[in-house]
């Protein structure tokens, strides 16, 4: 199976500070990778750079053939990402906002209509959008941007804690649709602290700290290499 | 195209808000009563001042000298009586802010040649520019009175040669060089013109340069605030169209605020100064005006347009790099202050200083401020110092590229995200 996203002995650092130290994974087609780890362990410096929000200090990443250093307009026209704290234009209407997002990857009006019916079913947010972006509550607008970073079925969908501060019916209905379109054959690189979450959501998972890998594989996997019962106690014996 | 004119409407209807509308629909109503209320007291006090007179001397040559303030624009209104306090409680009672005491005797004093002093009294009723008017009226009055004694008695001694000749025997006929034009004219009625007319240019340089500055630096600053601009930077577009966008965006909205403000604005000035044009032209100065080629041409604001357009792009350029600093729209207004001062200073010194007669180091700092270049652009054209103005543009040119380079590699690297200075103290 050719992988959608390969990452080669990443690096990066600021200044002295060494935020990744060399990291490997891959990601594969409709495959949900997650990197797990405590705060400050290079979990969203990696997806930044797969993003090309930062560009790496060393190593290589590849996606679907295309080099991030070298090509990466072609990485953007395909991939999708929703950073952690992101919002959205408070002056902007919810479709508004979706309308100006969607014009940026179709290559028609139709396909931006497409887009945009697609991302309404997902927000699931009826008439509120058609009001600012800026009346929304936190729960409202992370709906409304994981609608829109999923709305054009990207090759690569790379979601930092998608369900940071939300409350738990709202972080369940975003689980669902994670799940959903991966299903669908979309890839999900995604980050998260909750181990629990990560246990339900994804295929395969890299625990990450202080910027190193310490292990990879799918939750069953680990949890019988390190004979625990679920990936907290997974993660505390990797540390050890 | 299409992404980039799609980045450029959402740029626009981000700036473009009901606050905005709202502060300026404000401002220019502000403006335009201020203005109104101005016109119309400065027209009270242009029109024919009331003057109470008591005449305690009542001969007939203060009769005379009474009646003939009338030619000079006064309307002498009589109080009866022979007591001075009356008259004052009489005059404080009514609508007229001066009274003019003549003293007994002052008409025999004239002929004795020990002149008498006549008194005058100012009801200051408030401290505005119209109340503070008083002492130029009051004087006034004594110099129309003054006028008439000494001509009446030039007349009466030498009776064959008219008083002005022997009150002001030098004549002078004067003229005004400007560059090879001559004109005959007086140099401060045209140097008042001119400034007159050119007041508001300088105060529109500066208004368009702050606004749209303020609207880049506000516009990168939310994004950053409103943790936009992560998303945005990953969207399939060029980052130069994310800057472009943006810089085009601020100026257009911060020219469209500008000129909305200048209109306010000159509903204000235009009620404290009056029509200057009309009383230029009713003295003649604008007939000297034009022959010494001080009037702009169509050329010359097309001219004055390119070098402000070049200003803009610096100012936009420069707050596009002091955005990427501003951590929120709060150090953005912080951010703002720097750029303030560089336009502040040539603003000023288009107005006090001849930048020809500063001192070397002052004549450096003003030609390497980008800005100064659009205030003295009008006052160059009109003296034809066009090498002066081609090189202002030039430069401003170069300062722009150097500066887009510098914006535009901030945009493509981490720098947009990783740069920020910080106004407030790291918590413990």
């Amino acid at each position: 199976m050719d992988q959608v996203l390969v990452v080669e002995g990443l690096k990066k650092s600021y200044g002295r500070l060494e935020a990744l130290a060399g990291i490997d994974f891959e990601v594969g087609p409709g495959e949900i990778f997650a990197l797990i780890g405590p705060n400050g362990a290079g979990k969203t410096t990696a997806l930044r750079i797969v993003a090309t929000l930062l560009s790496p200090s060393g190593g290589k990443v590849t996606f679907l053939g295309f080099d991030l250093k070298k090509q990466p307009e072609k990485f953007r026209e395909r991939i999708s990402y929703l950073p952690e704290e992101a919002g959205a234009y408070k002056n902007l209407k919810g479709t508004d906002y979706l309308k100006f997002m969607a014009k940026f990857y179709a290559r028609s009006d139709q396909e931006t209509n497409e887009f945009i019916a697609r991302a309404r079913d997902i927000a699931d947010l009826g008439k509120r959008l058609n009001e600012k972006a800026g009346t929304y509550s936190k729960g409202m607008i992370r709906k409304l941007l994981l609608a829109r970073a999923l709305m054009t079925k990207p090759d690569l969908a790379i979601l930092d804690e998608p369900t940071s501060g939300l409350d738990v019916i709202n972080a369940l209905e975003v689980r669902e649709i994670v799940k959903r379109f991966a299903k669908e054959g979309i890839s999900v690189l995604l980050s998260s602290h909750n181990m629990l979450e990560i246990e339900f959501l994804s295929d395969r998972v890299g625990l990450i700290d202080k910027g190193r890998i310490l292990d990879r594989g799918t939750s069953q996997e680990l949890k019988d290499k390190y004979g625990a019962k679920n990936l907290e106690e997974v993660f505390r014996s990797a540390l050890q | 195209m299409k992404k980039f004119l799609n980045l450029l409407v959402k740029e626009i209807k981000e700036l473009i808000t009901l606050q905005l509308f709202v502060s300026l629909l404000f401002t220019i109503f502000l403006f335009y009563f201020i203005g109104q209320m101005a016109k119309t007291e400065m027209k009270k006090a242009g029109r024919t001042q009331k003057i109470a007179v008591l005449n305690l001397d009542d001969s007939a040559f203060s009769n005379e000298l009474v009646g003939n303030l009338k030619t000079a624009n006064f309307q002498p209104e009589m109080i009866q009586g022979r007591d001075k306090q009356q008259a004052i409680e009489k005059t404080k009672a009514s609508d007229t802010n001066f009274l003019l005491v003549i003293p007994r005797g002052f008409g025999q004093s004239i002929e004795t040649q020990d002149i008498k002093e006549i008194e005058t009294y100012s009801f200051l009723r408030s401290f505005s520019i119209v109340g503070s008017r008083s002492s130029i009226i009051i004087n006034a009055v004594i110099r129309a009175m003054n006028e008439y004694l000494s001509n009446d008695f030039l007349k009466k001694r030498v009776p064959d040669v008219p008083p002005e000749n022997l009150k002001n025997p030098i004549k002078s006929k004067d003229f005004v060089i400007v560059k090879d034009r001559m004109a005959e004219g007086k140099a401060e009625a045209v140097a008042g013109f001119v400034s007159s007319q050119s007041i508001f240019i300088p105060v529109i340089l500066m208004m368009i340069i702050i606004y749209a500055s303020q609207m880049v630096i506000s516009a990168i600053a939310m994004e950053k605030q409103n943790k936009t601009l992560e998303t945005l930077l990953t969207v399939p577009i060029s980052r130069t169209s994310i800057v472009t966008a943006k810089m085009l965006a601020s100026g257009l909205v911060g020219l469209i605020s500008a000129v909305i403000y200048m209109v306010g604005f000159r509903y204000y000035m235009g009620g404290f100064m009056g029509d200057v044009s009309q009383a230029a032209a009713a003295s003649g100065v604008t007939g000297v005006i034009q022959k010494l080629g001080l009037t702009m041409s169509t050329r010359g604001f097309l001219i004055l347009g390119v070098s402000l357009f070049f200003a803009i792009l610096v100012a936009l350029a420069m707050a596009t790099i002091l955005g990427v600093l501003a951590e929120d729209y709060r150090s953005a207004q912080s951010l703002i202050m720097p750029m303030i001062f560089l336009v502040m200073i040539p603003y000023f010194m288009s107005f006090f200083a001849d930048p020809k007669t500063l001192s070397l180091p002052a004549k450096i700092l003003l030609y390497a401020i980008p800005f100064s270049h659009p205030f003295l652009t009008s006052q160059n054209l009109m003296l034809e110092n066009y090498s002066a103005v081609l090189f202002g543009i030039l430069y401003m040119l170069a300062v722009f590229i150097v500066l887009i380079i510098i914006a535009a590699r901030i945009f493509s690297t981490d720098r947009v995200l990783t740069m920020k200075l910080r106004f407030r103290r790291k918590k413990a």
